[in-house]
């Protein structure tokens, strides 16, 4: 599947470029344009033909996501009888990275990263727990294995990656998702009690292990805090 | 009229430079700084239009009003030598000058930043589906009676120019504008009335002909209902 990514960083768009037969899944609501014979169907997961068992539980983690992150329940699945092309905008402002996987390579998005994919693709929500929820990144994660599939996630702000062996250290908020066996843990910057209070960071996650990390430049919690006290 | 765009496309400003007794309309609250020698009226949104009397002008600036549009519109024109002025929109994102040549141009209500004098702006009733659409149910209708007269739009996030060549759909929320001869028509995104909900994408645009378009990478409406269900709800 062809595909580029346009006004990087700032206004990332995605086109793909799709041929009959091939699937593309965004998230809902993303499509800004479209051939006119691309058909458009909801589903409530990335996979094209889940089992039962798949189906009900993206259907039990799509209500409780929704209730507690906020996020949409379903995603789009693209097709088209004809070659066609379908462009796809995240919502705020910030890049879109792409990412191919082969071979059961896994990484790990935060909530609401999550922008397109193609291919073998399988996506699992899981519950990231009081983690999660410390981490600002919501109580949802969601799982992507790849066996021979492209993945698209985006950011607020620019992107960075950083190739974790060992630890190290990202501020909660800013966590766009990891591969590898990177594993975190929830806590404070350091400095003791006037660190935790006055340095402004407060809790921080640690990562572990060896593996990608993708981290923000931008935070919408940091921003909407900042709006918070300005409004009426 | 020579215009430069600064700072694309993440803040964009343009800055037009006008000859001696050159004129240029203006959407109020769009000018971010003018030489000294600019001298600014304001009038009703019809003013450039000649002819209709008072009541055809009151009439075709309420209908402007009706687009989302202002009611006034501030003419700047530059005296006793050339002059210069700098505009922005509110949003982040690029502008673009388009020239609105022989066919005209349709606008989405909120693109519209500027114009030269020749060009007559008119709200234009975008049929009953738009109004189900976040953008309103008026949009603008731009023509001009010669060449060489442009127009100024902004628009959230990058602006994508489009070679509509039989067919093209456009998300609602990221139309820009686009060329006045494609046809289109506002119609549901998936075949189902209940997967197109599903899906998020509601209505969109389907434009027919030959054309250009000029959509932008990000949805205002969308961006504001995310931050704003990020903010306490209003107290007042």
């Amino acid at each position: 599947m062809n595909h580029q990514i346009t006004h990087d960083p700032a206004f990332s768009m995605l086109r793909v470029d799709l041929q009959p037969g091939e699937v593309f899944v965004s998230e809902a609501g993303a499509m800004a344009a479209m051939s006119s014979h691309v058909e458009l169907e909801a589903k409530l997961t990335v996979q094209q033909n889940p089992g039962i068992g798949t189906t009900l539980g993206a259907l039990f983690a799509a209500v409780i996501r929704k209730y507690l992150g906020g996020e949409s329940f379903f995603v789009t699945h693209y097709s088209t009888p004809y070659p066609a092309s379908v462009w796809v905008a995240p919502t705020v402002s910030g890049s879109i990275v792409h990412r191919r996987l082969e071979g059961g390579q896994t990484i790990t998005l935060s909530a609401g990263a999550y922008v397109a994919s193609a291919g073998n693709i399988e996506c699992i929500v899981k519950y990231g727990g009081l983690r999660g929820i410390l981490a600002k990144e919501g109580a949802f994660f969601l799982k992507c294995i790849g066996n021979g599939g492209d993945l698209w996630f985006n950011s607020f702000g620019g992107v960075d990656f950083i190739d974790v062996d060992g630890t190290y250290v990202v501020d909660n908020g800013h966590i766009v998702g990891w591969e590898g066996d990177l594993e975190f843990d929830i806590k404070t910057a350091g400095g003791g009690f006037m660190g935790f209070f006055a340095s402004g960071e407060g809790l921080v996650c640690e990562f572990k292990g060896r593996g990608r990390l993708y981290i923000q430049s931008r935070n919408l919690g940091s921003m909407t805090g900042w709006l918070l006290p300005l409004m009426p | 009229m020579q215009c430069e765009l600064l700072y694309q496309p993440v803040s964009t400003m343009a800055q037009i430079r006008l000859n001696a007794g050159e004129q240029f309309l203006v959407e109020p609250g769009a000018m971010i700084g003018m030489s000294a020698n600019m001298d600014m009226r304001t009038g009703l949104a019809s003013s450039n239009q000649g002819g209709g009397g008072l009541l055809g002008k009151l009439a075709t600036a309420a209908g402007r009003m009706l687009t989302g549009e202002s009611f006034f519109q501030n003419t700047y024109t530059a005296q006793n030598g050339p002059g210069e002025l700098l505009l922005a929109h509110t949003l982040p994102g690029d502008m673009a000058m388009l020239e609105v040549g022989q066919q005209g141009l349709k606008l989405q209500s909120t693109a519209f930043v500027a114009s030269t004098t020749g060009v007559n702006i008119q709200a234009e009733f975008g049929g009953a589906k738009t109004f189900f659409a976040s953008e309103g149910l008026f949009l603008i209708s731009a023509t001009a009676q010669r060449a060489g007269e442009h127009l100024l739009v902004g628009a959230f996030g990058g602006i994508q120019e489009f070679q509509c060549d039989g067919s093209l759909v456009i998300d609602t929320g990221h139309l820009v504008a686009w060329d006045a001869n494609l046809s289109f028509n506002v119609t549901k995104a998936a075949g189902g009335w209940i997967s197109s909900y599903l899906s998020g994408e509601g209505l969109v645009c389907k434009f027919n002909g030959q054309g250009r378009i000029w959509m932008q990478t990000r949805n205002p409406q969308e961006y504001g209902t995310l931050i704003g269900s990020l903010l306490p709800p209003r107290t007042n």
